[in-house]
């Protein structure tokens, strides 16, 4: 088989490239190891409203869950910020649905599309990838392309064998564990966060509702801890007397925060999304971040192919890092300094903080919030709270 | 220096989510689709892997010397 792209890997990243590549004019693949694109999935699924016309993809109630208009977050002791808008804020997803539409929308531009089809290594000719090898229902195939894209996921097997560097040390991932629940109490038009070392270490526990009484219930907790994601999850259910005997699916998997890949092109190879660690180490959401790094490395992909120039595709680099990269690293400083935050810095923050702030947060403007901070009694009286919150502007 | 192990699966919790070939700095694990592969001549030991798991699906046996 010969292409002049293709793209390893369906979630949301690859299908971002293959639409938009293909869309061009191009040839594309598109496979992935799954027998159904989107199953199982490895996600929270909460993404911003605005993603849908920034990316251009359709808002289908098929795939559309619910609406959501803010956030409430809960500190260790049990304090409480609510952030309401009046209008909807964000959206629900089922990604089992959501990937497999991704995957259509780039059929749909002329891409190919092969399930069950997974890549195993790369075809090197003359010291460069000329292609890859694949197993498509176990039948062994090569496929050769002019561009070969790694959005492979965690794992970025494709990537590492083409000698692009994606390591990142077992601090900058997150491991999580979520349940998909039958589960009452809560606000459905909120999504939920609780924080707290002994509550998530690093991270957080969230309900993300679908329907009135059915959430997304989850965790994700620095991947060095001795515990267990899972562990967590099910002491924090316990802890709050939720029942956990309506389980309609578990999901796990592993998150990239930080450790962003240098180099995202090397010769005629690019790598994008979660393989790129292309994820915000805040929230660990990288769907997004996905999007806009698979716009930026299509757009590059079809000026190399236009002008037969492959070293164009040092451009999704730079770009990349130029724009969103920039933005991330900033945002991975800020996740540094709240790993330090005590249960009772929490406690304080949550406390303090108005809805206005919170705002501020959700929109990553941190700035002015945390000059609102250093301004409070009780950050004022500690020293290492000062310093703390100093690092961060 | 870490003591020489080989990780090893429990079928049963593993959901091959690929967490653990993720975080493996040396592509010592493979999984695909359907199973779960380690290729002891690239581990080095770290535990990583086993640490990353949500599920605690993986551990470490001890090597003999000479294996």
């Amino acid at each position: 088989m010969k292409y002049d792209v293709v793209v390893v890997g369906a979630g949301i990243a690859g299908p971002i490239v293959a639409r938009n590549v293909a869309k061009a004019g191009f040839s594309v693949l598109l496979i992935d190891k799954k027998p159904a694109i989107g199953t199982p999935k490895q996600c929270a699924e909460g993404i911003s409203m605005t993603v849908f016309k920034k990316y251009d993809i359709p808002y289908d109630r098929r795939y559309i869950n619910r609406e959501i208009y803010g956030a409430k977050l809960y500190s260790p002791s049990g304090y409480e910020l609510e952030l309401r808008y009046k209008e909807a804020s964000g959206v629900i997803l089922e990604r089992k649905v959501f990937d497999k539409m991704l995957a259509y929308y780039a059929a749909k531009a002329g891409a190919d599309v092969l399930a069950r089809t997974e890549a195993v290594d790369v075809i090197k000719k003359g010291g460069r990838v000329a292609g890859i090898k694949a197993k498509h229902e176990d039948e062994p195939v090569e496929i050769y392309a002019d561009v070969i894209v790694a959005a492979d996921g965690v794992e970025s097997k494709i990537a590492r064998k083409a000698g692009i560097n994606t390591y990142a040390p077992p601090h900058e991932f997150d491991s999580s564990y979520e349940y998909e629940m039958l589960i009452e109490g809560f606000d459905p038009d909120l999504i939920h966060l609780w924080f707290g070392n002994e509550v998530a270490p690093r991270g957080y526990v969230w309900v993300f509702p679908k329907d009135e009484d059915r959430a997304n219930v989850g965790i994700g907790i620095n991947s060095d801890n001795p515990q267990t994601a899972k562990y967590y999850l099910d002491k924090w259910l316990k802890e709050n007397n939720i029942p956990a005997k309506k389980l309609l699916e578990i999901n796990v998997g592993v998150v990239p925060v930080g450790g962003f890949v240098k180099e995202l092109a090397k010769d005629n190879v690019v790598v994008v999304g979660d393989a790129a660690r292309q994820v915000n180490p805040m929230h660990g959401g990288g769907m997004a971040e996905a999007m806009e790094a698979g716009t930026i490395a299509s757009k590059w992909i079809v000026k190399a192919l236009e002008e037969e120039n492959i070293s164009l595709l040092q451009n999704y680099t730079k770009e990349w890092w130029e724009t969103d990269g920039k933005r991330l690293e900033k945002v991975l400083k800020v996740r540094k300094v709240t790993e330090k935050l005590t249960d009772e810095d929490l406690d304080l923050f949550i406390q303090v903080l108005g809805s206005a702030d919170a705002e501020k947060i959700a929109s990553g403007n941190y700035g002015g919030v945390i000059k609102a901070l250093l301004k409070h009694p009780k950050v004022i009286l500690s020293p290492r709270r000062i310093k703390l919150l100093r690092e961060l502007l | 220096m870490p003591e020489k192990i080989r990780v090893v699966v429990n079928e049963d919790r593993c959901y091959l989510c690929g967490g653990c070939a993720g975080v493996c700095p040396t592509l010592a694990i493979n999984v695909s689709a359907s199973r779960w592969e380690f290729f002891q001549e690239k581990c080095i030991s770290c535990r990583i892997c086993i640490s990353a798991c949500p599920v605690g699906a993986l551990s470490g046996e001890p090597l003999g010397v000479g294996e």
